[in-house]
């Protein structure tokens, strides 16, 4: 797949930026800000001086005023780390639906670059696999896009033991948006609960598409399992594909149940929607994007 | 139950074997088809779920292996050909006999045609039968001959349909042990004792048009009048409502009270201009046999004759052709003489170097490649003998003195009249596409023109060459044509298959209407009518006191191996359509 924006959108990204509930300490200057007094532009107090302070931000006017002298204190503007984790299990083999959590994974690479955003990537399935930092300022999305081109989907997915690998390396607090399918054997909740625990904002975006929430034949069908090779003979009757889909449904309204639960962002992005609604309508409607 | 095919055990065995291959089929496990899911997280959670299985889903196995096995059952079943005979069938040979007449078609009590109880007890004898088996009617003859295949039987009995047929043969075949005879009876008929008879009679009430045509009027300004006659064959009195077309306009709409067993004629004046189709129409509220509800006639001489007539010097006789109202005369000279396709041509003294393609009258022709050479003179010829050739209908020849006649002499032409020495005086040639009259005399040479007997005689020769007379038949069948007929056309357009012998073109004219018959460029029509009082009173049969056996109304009169093929296909059809949907297996 070739993932390649055409000028008006990405236009159009540039003037969007990530939403993060919370504000995180980051490494470089940026536009984002952050949770402590710094070298920013925006005035945020004053305090007494006490010797070794920098004169250069006395407020003498205060002085004059006052007789006392105080220093200026600034907001610290900082760039925000965002950890994308692309699923990059079997389960996410199907290529409409793998094409839209890389595509929508470029989209927010772009947004995150573009206003100096320190970005992660982490294709992950059983375990988090080779993890990229693009640089910063947004001419590096080709950097990006040539990374999300190369990846392809192997192997079961794992969310706790992405997750517990993920936590071995000491990482800065930021926003953690999780691109999947969500469908791990071992079930979600422990890998989000762990990676909430982190300290981490979390955004989940459930990426599904027509096959998963419809099994499309009827009668007697060997359903091969994409992740671990199980084989299950089923004689699919209107009324067994009938539960299939409110299985598969309930499924959904649990992830968005438990993102609302743990106050985890959720968008859900199928394959079959358009993906500059999905960027530019439904991030924006689930406030992930402003 | 006797099968056509095969001995009762093997029936029985071929349809176990069947039943047997059925269940065996349905419990072979096929290879389902592979499909690659995301994960089997959803499905486990759907199939470990303990769900409450309706009642068709425990049943729908078992329903979709009982109707796999009905269907291998009923094709296996149709193959043995069953039938509702008693009692092992015999080897011998059987003859089955429908009586195709008009009567037939009578609609009974039950809504049904008697033909249609007959034709479902010919098939109901022809299964049970055992041995060959022939079938006939009483129209046709012999139309399947005796065969062991009952399926024969049964194409042979679709194709049939009432025809007539009232005075035909009685059909036979050699060697056959048993004859049915199945019939209403309206049609009296001398038949062995040893057929067994099986009667469709069952009396019915019928109106009909028993006698209907055209005909010079009697009396007042009239140019012709049509005749109708009207029964009413019902145990009750009826109000019938009479209409008579001309074309496609109607002349005469009226309504009739008839008694029971009444008959009315009616006359219908005829204006002088007008079409020369007629059609006359019954309704009535008691009427079984529609066949004989409409009855055709054609009125002659209503349309008049195109004629060219082809001489240097007409003299007298473009005059007196044409002063009969129903030829319309056209004079050329022979050097601007053109073959057309239309009408007749009069050469006089003359002939063209090829054949007119159309009906001529010659008259002193000279010698010809294509017609003959003139023979010997004769001074003062006598007109002594003459024939019933409608040509020579009302001539009389004592009035006509010929000073002189040539002989004429050609293989396709047979003299009519001839002088006292032998010589032709007029010859008449109908043969294949060739229709012509030869006058071995000139009109100068004779006092034809002054005579009573020219009129006559050249409108006769006219009528003849150009509008043939067929007249009405009052029974559709063969019919025997002129040899020049080369073409006949039903009432629906469609070419009547013609047969040719040395003298005649018969033709068989199975429906009533007006057929149009072609013979050498002159074109005449055929009337042909059901009614008749012989086969329109389908309340009375000739098989009173008579051993015959009733055929009862009802049933589907469709042989059982065509029941079981149709049942066989619905079953595979509905098994398609619901396995289709998942609703079986």
């Amino acid at each position: 797949m070739a993932l390649r924006f055409e000028d008006d959108f990405l236009k159009k990204l540039e003037y969007l930026h990530v939403v993060s509930k919370r504000a995180f300490v980051g490494q470089n200057r940026a536009d984002r800000l952050a949770p402590k007094r710094g070298r920013g532009l925006e005035f945020a107090d004053h305090r007494g001086y006490t010797p070794g302070d920098d004169f250069r931000q006395i407020d003498w006017k205060a002085y004059k005023r006052l007789g006392k002298l105080l220093l200026r204190l600034y907001d610290e503007e900082q760039d925000l780390p965002i950890y994308l984790f692309i699923d990059s299990s079997q389960s996410m083999r199907e290529p409409a639906k793998f094409d839209q959590a890389r595509r929508i994974a470029a989209a927010l690479c772009y947004i995150g670059l573009a206003h100096l955003d320190r970005i992660t990537i982490l294709p992950f399935d059983k375990v988090v696999g080779q993890e990229v930092q693009p640089g910063r300022g947004k001419g590096r999305i080709f950097r990006v896009f040539e990374m999300l081109e190369a990846m392809d989907t192997a192997g079961p997915t794992n969310f706790r033991e992405t997750f517990v690998k993920f936590a071995t390396r000491p990482r800065q607090q930021g926003l953690a948006v999780v691109i999947s399918d969500f469908l791990d054997p071992n079930g979600f909740e422990p890998g989000l609960k762990m990676l909430a625990s982190m300290g981490h904002d979390i955004f989940v975006v459930h990426v599904a598409s027509q096959a998963d929430r419809n099994p499309g034949a009827l009668g007697d069908l060997r359903f091969v399992d994409a992740e671990t090779g199980d084989i299950r003979d089923v004689d699919v009757t209107p009324a067994l594909a009938k539960a299939y889909g409110e299985a598969w449904q309930a499924h959904a309204d649990e992830l968005a149940s438990f993102c609302g639960r743990y106050n985890l962002g959720y968008v859900r992005a199928d394959a079959e929607e358009a993906f500059d609604t999905i960027i530019l309508k439904t991030f924006r409607k689930g406030r992930f994007l402003a | 139950m006797s099968f056509g095919t095969m001995a009762a055990w093997q029936a029985v065995g071929l349809v176990a074997v069947a039943a047997a291959a059925a269940w065996l089929l349905f419990r072979i496990k096929v290879r389902p088809p592979r499909v690659q899911v995301p994960t089997l997280l959803l499905w486990r959670r759907v199939l470990d779920q303990i769900r409450e299985m309706t009642w068709w889903e425990r049943v729908r196995r078992a329903v979709s292996l009982a109707a796999t096995i009905l269907i291998a059952v009923v094709l296996a079943l149709a193959v043995t050909r069953p039938g509702p005979g008693a009692g092992p069938a015999s080897q011998g040979r059987t003859l089955i006999v429908l009586d195709s007449s008009w009567s037939m078609a009578a609609r009974t009590s039950t809504g049904e045609t008697r033909w249609q109880r007959a034709v479902r007890q010919a098939r109901t004898l022809a299964a049970a039968a055992g041995g060959d088996v022939a079938l006939a009617t009483t129209a046709d003859g012999l139309v399947e001959a005796p065969t062991s295949d009952v399926a024969l039987i049964e194409t042979a009995i679709d194709r049939l349909a009432p025809s007539g047929g009232e005075d035909t043969a009685w059909p036979r075949v050699p060697g056959a042990d048993r004859v049915h005879f199945i019939t209403d009876g309206a049609t009296e008929r001398v038949v062995d004792t040893a057929i067994t008879i099986h009667s469709v009679f069952e009396a019915a009430p019928n109106v009909a048009i028993v006698a209907f045509g055209a005909r010079p009027a009697s009396a007042g300004a009239a140019a012709g009048e049509a005749y109708v006659q009207v029964a009413n064959y019902a145990t009750s009195p009826q109000k019938v409502k009479l209409t008579v077309s001309r074309g496609t306009s109607v002349i005469s709409s009226n309504s009739v009270d008839l008694a029971a067993g009444e008959a009315v004629s009616q006359v219908v004046p005829l204006a002088a201009a007008g079409g020369a189709r007629l059609m006359a129409r019954v309704e009535a509220p008691d009427d079984s046999l529609a066949e004989d509800n409409e009855a055709f006639a054609w009125i002659d001489g209503a349309d008049p004759i195109e004629v060219t007539l082809v001489s240097e010097n007409p003299g007298a006789l473009a005059g007196l052709i044409g002063s009969d109202s129903r030829v319309r005369v056209t004079h050329v000279k022979p050097a601007d003489y053109r073959v057309s396709r239309e009408g007749v041509v009069i050469f006089d003294r003359w002939l063209p170097a090829e054949p007119p393609g159309r009906p001529a009258l010659a008259i002193a022709p000279p010698d010809s490649a294509w017609l003959g050479h003139k023979t010997t003179d004769e001074r003062f010829a006598r007109w002594t003998r003459g024939g019933n050739h409608p040509v020579l209908a009302g001539v009389d020849p004592l009035t006509v003195d010929m000073r002189r006649v040539t002989g004429y002499e050609s293989a396709d032409l047979a003299p009519l009249a001839r002088s006292e020495k032998g010589t032709p005086l007029i010859s008449v040639g109908d043969t294949n596409d060739r229709r012509l009259v030869v006058w071995t005399f000139a009109l100068a040479d004779t006092n034809l023109a002054n005579a009573p007997g020219f009129p006559v005689l050249a409108g006769n020769t006219l009528e003849w060459l150009g509008r043939p007379s067929y007249g009405v038949l009052r029974k559709p069948g063969p019919v025997r044509l002129p040899p020049s007929t080369s073409r006949v056309v039903s009432p629906a357009g469609q070419p009547v298959p013609l047969v040719r012998t040395a003298d005649a073109v018969v033709a068989r004219l199975p429906q009533p209407g007006l057929y149009l018959v072609d013979a050498a460029g002159s074109r005449g029509v055929i009337g042909v009518n059901v009614g008749d009082p012989q086969i329109s009173n389908v309340s009375r049969s000739s098989l009173a006191g008579l051993p015959v056996s009733q055929v009862a109304s009802g049933g589907a009169g469709r042989p059982w191996w065509m029941l079981a093929v149709a049942l066989g296909f619905v079953l595979v059809a509905a098994e398609w359509w619901t396995w289709q949907r998942r609703v079986t297996v």
